[in-house]
């Protein structure tokens, strides 16, 4: 009986005893030989390197964004209109401050060396506070000012490298503008779409630059436009540039990696339907669309708070590129494509001031 | 009676060493070379005690283009630690065997923001590991695929 205690007694403390030399410390002192790691092969004959989605030194992406944009006191003329035996002067207004939050979502679903799927989602508001409501008459003023503006939007990114080198790029959105009242929305039909696709190359882990086409909102109404995506960081990570022409590029200073500034532009803009929640003129021009696009020269400054939270805060001038009022009946678009293949005039030429902005934000970034 | 005691306890002995081995054999998959998707570098997995660690053995870029000298791990949040090499350096810690083919209750450091997330590992096939880093939740996280390296087979002399 004692021998197999014995026996027992030595299983049981076997364990116990080889745990007791574990070594819990997680860096390594010992002396190893590094080169027997430069030649290896793929144990799996078949597998292949891919193009990374990402390089060096970049901003951090944001998986969760909520913000709060601003923009100071500027002039806004709406043009004068006639429709049948209405017609309404033009009108200068005074608006004090547009505002409003911004709130996104961009999360992977599918994050394979072979293919990357990104789904997002975003909800921004404008609120229009006029210096004086109350003495409004034209009404593209009075819509804005009763309900401002807002988007609901999704969209989704598919990066998918086809070797080591090169990539194709699409991405998809789908946004719903307008002066909508939530929860009654706006018919689907008044949707817009945006749609780019790119095929690029990624040389080094330092840069990475592409060539596509895009349907795009973002000079405020529906255009066709070529679009050149490059990301660069300097070997000492210190500087970079991170463009997606024409919509956005900026120059980028990284203090850190937990603090980054950058300069440029981005380019914003959607088409908005107005009318919604009452009609600001009647047939036949009653299916209005306010076509804002806006230059945003900025500086904006990233910095880690704690963790995966970080802060940005952005300020700048918003320029106006657009601001103009089409009539498009159920929605059926049409494109100008800067004037090449329709000149059709718009219904409202607005005038609009450019005053300065601000925009900060907290963020969820993205490991 | 000893005898019929003395046969159960080797017979649940030898069962319970052979299930550990088993196991072991199992969880033991996870030791080798790996190679992350950006291709910067090689993970060697090793075994301490009974948990698993991957440190980096390799880097393409093993000089630092600023300084001229080795890479550091400069953008660790802990300025003590800035100075480290990081060849060598343990980025995953702490990985437990915890279901089949999956390894999780450990982390993973990323040397070129200097945060460390949880993460779980999973083995798809032999070669090949899905490796999700995470914040708090899994689906705030992103997936890299790492495969597995080995020595290249030695060319007969002609």
């Amino acid at each position: 009986m004692k021998y197999i205690l014995r026996i027992v007694s030595l299983a049981l403390l076997f364990p116990l005893a080889f745990n007791a030399n574990a070594q819990e410390d997680t860096t390594t002192t010992e002396e190893e030989d590094w080169s027997i790691y430069d030649d290896m092969d793929f144990a799996d004959e078949g597998a292949k390197r891919f193009a990374n989605a990402k390089i060096s030194g970049l901003s951090p992406a944001r998986l969760i964004t909520i913000g709060y944009d601003y923009q100071a006191a500027y002039d806004l003329e709406a043009a004068g209109v006639i429709n049948g035996n209405e017609s309404y002067p033009a009108e200068n207004a005074t608006i004090n401050a547009t505002s409003g939050i911004r709130v996104g979502a961009n999360i992977p679903v599918l994050s394979r060396n072979d293919i990357l799927i990104q789904v997002g989602g975003q909800y921004w508001n404008l609120n229009y506070a006029y210096d004086d409501p109350d003495a409004l008459n034209h009404p593209l003023h009075k819509t804005l000012s009763d309900n401002g503006l807002r988007t609901w939007g999704l969209n989704s990114t598919i990066y998918k490298p086809l070797n080591e080198f090169s990539f194709v790029l699409v991405q998809v959105a789908a946004d719903m503008n307008g002066d909508y009242a939530i929860p009654e929305f706006q018919s689907m039909r008044y949707n817009r779409y945006s749609v780019a696709a790119l095929y690029g190359k990624r040389p080094s882990d330092y840069k990475q630059w592409a060539l596509g086409i895009s349907r795009t909102y973002r000079a405020g109404e529906l255009n066709y436009v070529p679009i050149f995506y490059y990301n660069y960081t300097s070997p000492t990570s210190k500087w970079g540039i991170e463009a997606l022409l024409p919509a956005r590029g900026h120059v980028r200073y990284s203090f850190n990696r937990r603090s980054i500034l950058m300069a440029g532009f981005e380019l914003e803009g959607n088409s908005y339907r107005i009318g919604n929640q009452s009609t600001i003129l009647s047939d036949p021009l009653d299916e209005l669309e306010i076509r804002r696009s806006e230059i945003r020269a900025r500086l904006m400054y990233q910095r880690q708070l704690s963790g995966f939270i970080w802060i940005a805060a952005e300020a700048g001038y918003r320029i106006s590129y657009a601001y103009h009022v089409d009539d498009i009946p159920d929605g059926k678009d049409f494109t100008r494509l800067f004037d090449i293949v329709s000149d059709a005039p718009y219904t409202m030429e607005n005038t609009i001031g450019n005053p300065v902005y601000f925009n900060i934000s907290v963020n969820l970034v993205s490991p | 009676m000893n005898k019929s005691l003395f046969g159960i306890l080797i017979i649940a002995i030898s069962a319970f060493t052979f299930s550990s081995f088993t196991d072991d054999a199992e969880a033991d998959r996870l030791i080798g070379i790996w190679e992350p998707s950006h291709g910067k570098a090689k993970i060697k997995i090793e075994k301490i005690g009974s948990k698993y660690y991957g440190k980096i053995v390799w880097l393409r870029e093993p000089t630092d283009p600023e300084t001229g000298a080795p890479k550091v791990d400069k953008n660790n949040p802990d300025e003590s630690m800035r100075s480290t090499p990081l060849r060598g350096y343990r980025i995953l810690k702490d990985f437990e065997y915890t279901d089949k083919d999956e390894w999780s209750e450990g982390t993973i450091y990323d040397p070129e923001n200097g945060s460390t997330y949880n993460c779980i590992i999973k083995m798809s096939d032999e070669n090949t590991l899905d490796i999700r880093g995470y914040i708090g939740i899994q689906t705030l996280g992103r997936t890299d695929v790492w495969k597995r390296l080995k020595m290249p087979s030695k060319k007969k002399k002609k």
